[in-house]
């Protein structure tokens, strides 16, 4: 394989790892075509254990013979080994920047990792769009299944099976894909079962600056109100910026073409502004000069947690326009891929409590953000940390992080509803970047079909779902409830989400043990609670028994 | 009671209070000489609302005269009432909480809102709640405080060799601040101290507040030395201070302000302990602010929590201009430096700003919490607040006389206590399973500082009590 062509050194002895938190190790650092390894010269345990592509960059330094390559991750992890020798340190630095830069998908780590443990529940399975259609029609009949994009020609990004209203036939679809940006044609994102109405989303659609009408895409979207009633529309973009889509052939829904539905521009900042602002956060949190204002002052000038009030803020208005209201609602921002989905699946996260289990919320992110086709390979290509210069088209965004952030704050404020801990989130954040499981490869269903990622590659949910990651994973605190729960989008409510952005500059340790201890209290009272309830049992059998005692 | 001439108008009925987190409630408003009291109409099983008139900062009334008008816009419902002016008072806390009254009748709102002003201000201690709070379940005849300072010193058997309790103290002469009895080197005599007194701000000789058994050293508090621009000296003060680092070759000397604030203090006869005059101290200087400083960033601090326009930028420009958080963190370093002197490097430590009644009790207070395990817990950490600074002469009647809603002039309110309240709760969330008490206490305290049932944050030191 072209693996070995690039490892110019595969073993060096004598290396030095330095990490967060944990006492400095010395021992042999062995580079294989997918991972940086390093065991302990004391007992021959691996130490190091790291993906390549994890590895966002590497710096070099040379103090004398002896070499410095300073590994900083995509998971933010920031570790350091000191080389002896100026070749070898050299050679491990090209060989890490060669394999860490992998053009060809098919040679990425899952499709090469064999499990070590047994697949009960195969991942690729568990959450098939069939299956949620099921659900979907037991609920309501107004919807069917549409298998028009079954190969990929009417949209790209779009998985092969799609929910359209019943009425609304093939031909009808692929007119209306046309008249939207990558053939992203309106679809059903969600059905809130206490009212009946509707979420859909989109691309923008190709009104151009002629003004162009699409019947189709009308009478698409118009299928999904009930007689008399309006929808809205709510467009990531501002007025203006939707106003200047038209010169490039995009555009939006205008008043005249759609009368029934309402347009509110709730605006998103664009993707690529995103990483920027990522950037910024990770050296605001890894600033170490210990004062508060430059503190603060970095944290504004990052706008993060603007971002993460913006998108609170229109999930909320989208949830509230089809909880309250009672009206149907259509999301789209530009192409459809980023803000748009950010929105449709927080709004979920609101409205529905399914979302909020371990499961649920599998479900979701399959659904919301896999197969609606959010590019995750060009979205994850780098972390904070990537220099990005070899790139032609920026295409790296932390869009997915950033609603891991929003689901966080909301699990924050209501600690009792999630069925899964912060713990879940942070998996899911690294395995966007980096994993062995093929999950998060490829930017859509078409791409991942291609790759025949569900034959060869190891599903992540195949791994979560085993009883005992579950149980890792699950919330002590959960309290199973069906309410919508609506959260406060005041920047006084919003928290840096330290679990991610200050996971590597202070140790964890006494609020894990914190949070043990909370694990053990609450076991300890459900124990309790059986054991009243037993006693209570014997009491009352006991009582029935001699109902003849008390009257002697 | 003159309080009575204070009430203009005793009751109203009719009256809506609005509260944050609770629906709008009609019922009747009593106004007493000590509280407001708001009950719900129709005999509700809910407790009446009772609220200290001690607890309010600031009081606005607005006033609607307005006959034709409220019938055009009232929502349907609403305009059963036949159409009189009313008037809103809104009231705002020193818990920080705002509540409104809707009060029908303006000369009942305007007579209202004068009796609060008045009662609310008054000065006399002895007029105040605690004098006629008589709860149920405790008795005049109980304890009164949770320790002394004999009992503090009975707790520290190690250091009975070298340290006796000293009653110079007992008629509050020599340091008015100060409890009856202090903690000093066995080798210094009572009159050694009357004279270190004189050569201390307000009185206050270095006495001990901490014994770390783990390295035999100790944590004094004082305030600053009275050098002057002439750059007097006190033999017995230092002699004082050389009995305490006897045995070991060095101590330090932690002052609470910057060394040109301690330089620039000698011109207003104040100063700092000279390199030459107290060999074997090394003196560091780490600034921290208190009086109007901190109270202008605590209203700062408010004002940008209660800012509504939920822009992220804003929020982020106004905590970060308030400086709050600075002084919660150099506090934090601070009293972690004094840990490090002690702890690590074995060395005692002296504490002082200039008058040794804020920033000292500050810094001690929690160099204290950090060391020793036993003030962590509930009972260890009541007794802290009592010596270090009930006993210790913090001037709380002075400093939690308003807070940060108060349009008055101010004077000496200082936040003090809150920073220090703040910086346990910083304390707690990083180690939640160190401390054998929850935030709950502490939102307790800070409230009870400012207005309370009792009588423990009265007056400004032990003799006033």
């Amino acid at each position: 394989m072209e693996f070995a062509e690039l490892i110019k050194t595969p073993r060096v002895d004598g290396v030095v790892l330095r990490r967060p938190f944990q006492p400095t190790v010395e021992g042999t650092l062995c580079l294989t075509g997918h991972h940086l390894i390093l065991s302990s010269r004391q007992d021959n345990t691996e130490e190091l254990w790291l993906l390549h592509a994890n590895i966002d960059c590497i710096e070099k330094r040379f103090v004398g013979t002896l070499g410095t390559i300073i590994v900083k991750c995509k998971d933010l992890r920031v570790i350091q080994l000191d080389i002896p020798g100026m070749e070898e340190c050299l050679n491990i630095a090209s060989s890490i920047e060669a394999l860490s830069t992998l053009d060809s998908v098919s040679l990425m780590y899952p499709f090469f990792y064999r499990p070590m443990f047994e697949v009960i529940e195969d991942g690729w399975n568990s959450f098939l769009p069939e299956d949620s259609f099921k659900d979907l029609e037991s609920m309501t009949d107004e919807w069917r299944l549409s298998d028009v994009n079954q190969d990929y020609c009417v949209c790209a990004s779009y998985p092969p099976l799609v929910a359209v209203p019943k009425d609304v036939d093939d031909d009808t679809l692929r007119k209306a894909a046309a008249f939207r940006h990558a053939g992203r044609f309106p679809v059903l994102s969600y059905y809130h079962k206490k009212n009946g109405m509707v979420m859909m989303r989109s691309g923008q659609p190709l009104t151009g600056t002629n003004g162009r009408r699409c019947k189709e895409d009308e009478k698409l979207i118009n299928a999904t109100l009930r007689a008399g009633k309006r929808g809205y529309i709510i467009d990531t973009r501002t007025i203006a910026v939707a106003q200047q889509a038209k010169a490039r052939g995009g555009g939006f829904e205008s008043e005249a073409n759609y009368p029934q539905w309402r347009r509110i521009h709730k605006a998103i900042e664009r993707s690529s502004v995103l990483q920027e602002s990522l950037i910024k956060l990770v050296e605001a949190c890894n600033d170490q000069s210990h004062n508060m204002d430059r503190w603060l002052s970095k944290l504004e000038a990052s706008n993060w947690q603007t971002h993460v009030k913006e998108i609170l803020t229109t999930a909320c208005l989208a949830a509230q326009c089809i909880d309250r209201e009672g009206a149907s609602v259509l999301v789209h921002g530009t192409e459809g891929t980023d803000s748009t989905l950010q929105v449709t699946s927080l709004a979920q996260i609101i409205l529905d409590p399914t979302c909020r289990t371990i499961r649920g919320f599998q479900a979701l992110v399959e659904r919301e953000w896999l197969q609606a086709g959010h590019p995750f390979q060009q979205r994850c290509v780098q972390s904070a940390y990537g220099n990005g210069s070899s790139v032609k088209v920026r295409c790296e965004a932390p869009v997915f992080l950033l609603f891991l952030d929003c689901v966080w704050q909301i699990l924050r404020q209501f600690p009792c509803s999630f069925q899964f801990s912060e713990h879940f989130l942070v998996l899911l954040f690294e395995h966007a970047y980096a994993s062995q499981f093929g999950t998060f490869l490829g930017n859509s269903a078409a791409e991942r079909a291609k790759l025949k990622l569900s034959q060869k590659t190891v599903s992540l949910w195949s791994w979560v779902n085993r009883p005992q990651e579950a149980q890792r994973l699950s919330n002590p605190l959960y309290e199973a409830n069906s309410l919508v729960i609506w959260p406060s989008v005041a920047p006084q409510s919003l928290l840096l989400w330290e679990g991610v952005f200050l996971r590597w500059n202070r140790s964890s340790r006494c609020l894990d043990e914190a949070y043990e201890e909370m694990v053990h209290i609450i076991e300890y009272n459900k124990e309790l609670q059986n054991k009243v309830n037993s006693l209570r049992r014997q009491l009352a059998e006991l009582e029935t028994d001699d109902p003849l005692q008390h009257t002697e | 009671m003159e309080f009575s001439e204070h009430i203009k108008t005793a009751n109203v009925e009719d009256v809506v209070l609005r509260r944050p987190f609770y629906q709008p409630t009609k019922g009747t408003l009593c106004v007493t000489g000590h509280h407001l009291i708001f009950s719900n109409r129709g005999g509700d099983s809910a407790r009446p609302f009772l609220l200290l008139l001690r607890n309010i900062d600031a009081i606005e009334k607005s006033v609607e005269n307005l006959l034709g008008y409220s019938r055009l816009f009232s929502s349907t419902g609403q305009s059963q009432r036949p159409s009189v002016s009313s008037g809103t008072i809104t009231l705002k806390c020193k818990d920080l909480c705002v509540l409104q009254l809707d009060i029908p009748g303006m000369e009942e709102c305007l007579n209202i809102a004068s009796s609060i002003e008045s009662l609310s201000s008054l000065e006399t201690v002895s007029e105040m709640y605690p004098f006629f709070y008589r709860p149920p379940f405790l008795s005049l005849q109980d304890q009164w405080g949770l320790s002394s300072t004999e009992q503090h010193y009975a707790q520290m058997k190690e250091i009975h060799d070298g340290w006796r309790v000293s009653q110079v103290n007992r008629d509050y002469s020599v340091s008015p601040s100060y409890p009856p009895a202090v903690i000093v080197p066995h080798s210094i005599d009572d009159e050694t101290l009357v004279k270190a007194a004189r050569f201390r701000q307000g009185g206050r000789f270095p006495v001990l507040c901490y014994y770390h058994r783990e390295t035999g050293t100790v944590i004094m508090r004082s305030s600053q030395p009275l050098s002057g621009a002439n750059r007097k000296r006190c033999r017995e003060d230092e002699l004082l201070l050389q009995a305490v680092i006897d045995g070991s070759e060095l101590g330090y000397i932690i002052d609470t302000r910057s060394s040109q604030q301690a330089q620039q203090a000698r011109m207003t006869g104040g100063g700092f302990e000279s390199k030459s005059c107290y060999r074997g101290w090394k003196r560091l200087h780490r600034q921290l602010e208190k009086g109007k400083v901190l109270q202008e960033s605590l209203i700062k601090l408010v004002e940008a929590c209660g800012d509504q326009s939920h822009s992220v930028d804003r929020w982020l420009s106004k905590l970060e201009n308030s400086k709050w958080l600075s002084h919660v963190q150099t506090a934090l370093s601070t009293a972690g430096l004094v840990a490090e002197c002690v702890e690590r490097d074995g060395h005692s430590v002296l504490v002082h700003g200039s008058e040794g009644t804020d920033t000292s009790l500050l810094v001690s207070s929690l160099a204290q919490l950090i060391l020793d395990p036993d003030s962590r817990t509930l009972a260890g950490f009541l007794g802290l607040l009592e010596r270090e600074w009930v006993q210790a002469g913090h001037p709380f009647q002075q400093r939690c006389a308003h807070s940060a809603y108060s349009h008055v002039r101010l004077r000496h309110e200082a936040p003090v206590f809150v920073l220090l309240l703040d910086c346990v709760w910083q304390l707690a969330r990083q180690f939640p399973l160190a401390m054998g008490f929850s935030e709950p206490l502490l939102l307790r305290l800070a409230k009870e500082v400012y207005a309370s049932d009792y009588g423990t944050f009265l007056c400004n030191s032990d003799q006033e009590r």
